[in-house]
């Protein structure tokens, strides 16, 4: 006998957004995860310190008359110049600063969805696993972007404003394109490399140790090395040095080794076609049949 | 009835390992119970379904549909994983919100989808606790919550009473019931028998990647011919009654039940059997208290066609 069946579960008249941005609810679970840290909120206050000094930097260049006293040759050593927003950007601690704040809000990023198989509930939405990456990956470039491309406009706007006038910029028109380049790198490095890490294991604490100590031992490795070998090259084994030396070009600034520009592209630009690819090959929603 | 939901030459491995061989089946409105033990193919099955996978041969079609990268469909599909799937440090309720936004619905939609889904499955006042708090009844019924948050059409659960209690079972058994009665389809996997045979007798037997047996369960075991149907028949003399049928050529065992009060007989001429039976009982002035076919059920079908 024929059954006729009435459809009689809730009806929703509204319109479905469209979905420009369908990784942002990733994102922002990230996000909001992140500030569940413990620790992480301090963390993340910390990363503005760096900043504030800066800019006290930029008070007492703005008002040599009042400091002459306390520093003899002041007025040749506090001069902001683009070279002073190289030294921000890739001054070793400010850039490890960043890689701790990684360690916790980064390693559990992809790790925790393998770990807790989210990913079968992810991927039987209308979710594609380039948004669910690209979603994850917002996260990192999220809280590298605010530690640096913000904090570095309103360095420069505070200079203008302190000055008085226009004319650091004029004289200095590309550092605004300049900082924004540098915080763009360094947040798409950062995030191919927290990505990496993070999909390679299910442990997130695991991970955090290997973001942590694969940037501290890159940079052992390649003093090792240069020492070793004695060619300066093997500072393209070093994530640090990398990103040194492209901040040195961006900004205009002479490289701190000798060794082309170019081949620290090539490293950065290797290390994020790996992860892509590792990426590409690990997120997927399988089970494992033993 | 149309099928909702058709496989068509299904097949999906995983290196060397065959998770499903060229699986053919239809699914229509209603609940559909999916069986195999474990490692027969029911998750590889229901990922394919969900659009999860990739099948390396064959189609699954959703409404005449395919499913593998139509995004839009998945809207339509609510799925609720064997393994819990969420992070432990966020709520019920931004878990539950986070997951009905993926589908594109205004935040306000999302809250009041949420708080309706979670009334269903009676976590509303447990809604700000983190998931880490939730007992293993509650993870559950979290899981079954966000499967139907967004009103699917389509709700496969993949062992879905997998540690809840015996209230909260029944609970979800008459759920999913409450959902069949609105018209929608429900795959059910499990491989704990009795729940399956609690919500539905309309089966998919899955054994080594393959579909072993579909349709109604007793249907199916009308089927099995390698068995013989046993009949139980409980009456004031069951002695009596047997030496009544030991000329009958179509029995080919009897055998008393542990009561000492059932007579247990085993016959391929099941229909036969019933109809001299009532002359039998009729003419011999027995009083039958309870007849049954203790192998017409989903225990012994399962056992029969895998070989448990």
């Amino acid at each position: 006998m024929a059954t006729i069946r009435e459809k009689g579960y809730y009806h929703w008249d509204g319109r479905l957004e469209e979905r420009r941005f369908p990784w942002w609810p990733i994102t922002r679970t990230g996000i909001q995860l992140a500030f569940k840290k413990k620790g992480f909120r301090f963390l993340f206050a910390g990363q503005f310190l760096p900043p504030v000094i800066f800019m006290a930097v930029i008070y007492a260049s703005e008002n040599l008359e009042n400091f002459k006293f306390m520093v003899r040759g002041s007025d040749r050593i506090i001069s902001i110049t683009p070279g002073s927003f190289k030294f921000f950007f890739t001054f070793g601690p400010v850039v490890f600063l960043c890689v701790m704040m990684l360690v916790f809000a980064g390693a559990g990023l992809i790790a925790d969805d393998l770990k807790h198989n989210s990913l079968q509930v992810y991927f039987s939405r209308p979710l594609r696993k380039r948004d669910y990456l690209l979603g994850k990956m917002a996260v990192v470039l999220f809280f590298v972007l605010i530690v640096t491309l913000v904090p570095g406009l309103l360095l420069v706007l505070s200079k203008l404003v302190l000055s008085g006038s226009l004319r650091f910029f004029l004289e200095y028109p590309w550092l605004v394109l300049s900082i924004l380049g540098y915080s763009v790198v360094l947040a798409v490095v950062f995030a191919f490399y927290t990505l990496l890490l993070s999909a390679l294991n299910k442990n997130s604490r695991f991970v955090m140790i290997m973001i942590f100590l694969t940037y501290i031992f890159s940079d052992i490795l390649s003093a090792l090395l240069r020492e070793t070998f004695r060619t300066p090259y093997m500072i393209l084994v070093s994530i640090r040095a990398n990103l040194e030396q492209v901040g040195a070009f961006l900004f205009a600034q002479k490289s701190a080794y000798p060794v082309p520009v170019g081949w620290s592209f090539v490293v950065l630009a290797a290390l994020c076609a790996l992860s892509a690819v590792v990426l590409n090959t690990k997120i997927r929603s399988v089970e494992v049949v033993k | 009835m149309t099928a909702v939901i058709a496989a068509k030459s299904l097949s999906k491995w995983y290196g060397n390992v065959l998770g499903l061989n060229d699986v053919s089946l239809e699914i229509e409105a209603g609940i559909t119970g999916l069986l195999g033990p474990n490692g027969a193919g029911k998750s590889t099955f229901m990922k394919l379904i969900t659009g999860q996978m990739r099948p390396n041969i064959g189609e699954v079609t959703i409404g005449g549909r395919s499913v593998w990268n139509n995004f839009p469909l998945f809207s339509s599909i609510g799925f609720c994983p064997e393994q819990d799937a969420f992070y432990e440090d966020v709520t019920g309720w931004e878990f539950l919100t986070g997951m009905i936004r993926f589908h594109g619905f205004p935040p306000e939609e999302a809250a009041e989808r949420a708080s309706r889904a979670l009334a269903t499955v009676e976590l509303l006042g447990d809604k700000d606790r983190r998931i880490r708090s939730y007992s293993r009844g509650m993870r559950q019924r979290i899981k079954f919550a966000q499967a139907i948050a967004h009103d699917p059409g389509i709700i496969i659960l993949d062992e879905p009473f997998n540690g809840l209690d015996p209230l909260g079972k029944r609970k979800l058994i008459r759920l999913v019931k409450d959902f069949r009665s609105q018209g929608r389809t429900i795959l059910v996997s499990s491989h704990v028998l009795p729940e399956i045979e609690a919500v539905t007798s309309k089966i998919i037997m899955i054994h080594h990647g393959k579909i072993l047996a579909e349709g109604d369960i007793h249907k199916i075991r009308d089927l099995i011919e390698t068995y013989p149907h046993m009949i139980s028949v409980r009456s004031n003399a069951p002695r009596a009654l047997a030496a009544a049928f030991v000329g009958d050529a179509s029995i080919l065992k009897m055998s008393f039940g542990p009561d000492g009060r059932s007579l247990v007989v085993e016959t391929h001429a099941r229909d036969a059997f019933f109809g001299r039976l009532q002359s039998v009982v009729v003419e011999g002035g027995f009083e039958v208290e309870e007849i049954t076919s203790p192998d017409d059920n989903l225990q012994a079908v399962f056992d029969y066609l895998v070989g448990g």
